[in-house]
């Protein structure tokens, strides 16, 4: 499946970009495609395109605080997760990810 | 888009000490702000201090594995750095897996920087996503080695 999401982590320097890092591990490990925007420090990086979006099956916000631009998950499956969750078990996490859809279908 | 920014220009051999005498969390925090201020990294480690732990009480830098990232985004940074240390004894800090901690990578950011050395230690955070690196943190005898594992991992960034 295709997994767009966003990491963001309290003061924006570590965790938002360890937490990017294991969810596109995480993802590629079990088989799917992931891009993910950051919210750092620095501002946005890697920003997640309309296109991105509306081909995405399902959208993973890692994200400890107010991310900027949620608005544009509107009418799309949203999973919301904390940064050190994804950072202590990301496949673990995508799994569940999984899971998640798979009931809703 | 970083070709040209070596991570040399955030980690600096006076800021590894593999050989920390700390043996509290409050007594590391100290060590290692002890080694940005004497690099000439901090206005003041005081209030780089009190900036870690504000970080701190916001949730545990303790990243699983024996690994800790403490990190303070303060006035008080003249340059976005990263410090590395290690205990030969383990540490008590809160983290991810509940476990002790004697690896630490200190980050040093200017609130007002965004700047490509900010980016540069994303780039140092995210080497700590591989186990390699994490294996040779708490092997590597030289602070030499432990600036070219993060610079590897740059080139394949």
């Amino acid at each position: 499946m295709k997994i767009v999401g966003i990491a963001a982590c309290t003061a924006g320097i570590a965790h938002t970009y360890m937490a990017r890092e294991k969810l596109l591990r995480g993802a590629k490990a079990r088989g799917h495609e992931a891009k993910i925007e950051t919210q750092g420090t620095i501002g946005i990086e890697n920003r997640l395109t309309y296109q991105d979006i509306a081909e995405a099956d399902v959208v993973v916000l890692a994200v400890d605080v107010k991310i900027s631009g949620e608005e544009r998950f509107k009418g799309k499956q949203v999973i919301r997760v904390s940064t050190a969750a994804v950072i202590k078990n990301a496949i673990g996490f995508i799994e569940k990810v999984e899971k998640a859809l798979e009931n809703l279908k | 888009m970083k070709e040209d920014m070596l991570i040399t220009e955030v980690m600096r051999e006076s800021c590894i000490d593999l050989e920390l005498k700390g043996t509290t969390k409050d007594e590391i925090i100290h060590e290692m702000a002890d080694l940005f201020y004497k690099s000439g990294v901090l206005s003041s480690k005081e209030q780089f201090i009190k900036d870690v732990y504000f970080r701190e009480a916001e949730g545990p830098t303790g990243i699983g594995y024996g690994v800790a990232i403490p990190h303070g985004k303060s006035d008080a940074v003249l340059a976005a750095s990263v410090a590395v240390g290690r205990t030969r004894n383990y540490i008590p800090w809160e983290s991810m897996d509940e476990k002790p901690v004697k690896v630490f990578i200190m980050f040093a950011v200017n609130s007002q920087d965004a700047s490509g050395m900010v980016s540069l230690l994303s780039q140092v955070a995210v080497a700590l996503c591989d186990e390699a690196v994490i294996e040779q943190l708490f092997t590597s005898n030289s602070a030499g080695e432990i600036i070219e594992l993060f610079s590897r991992k740059e080139e394949t960034a």
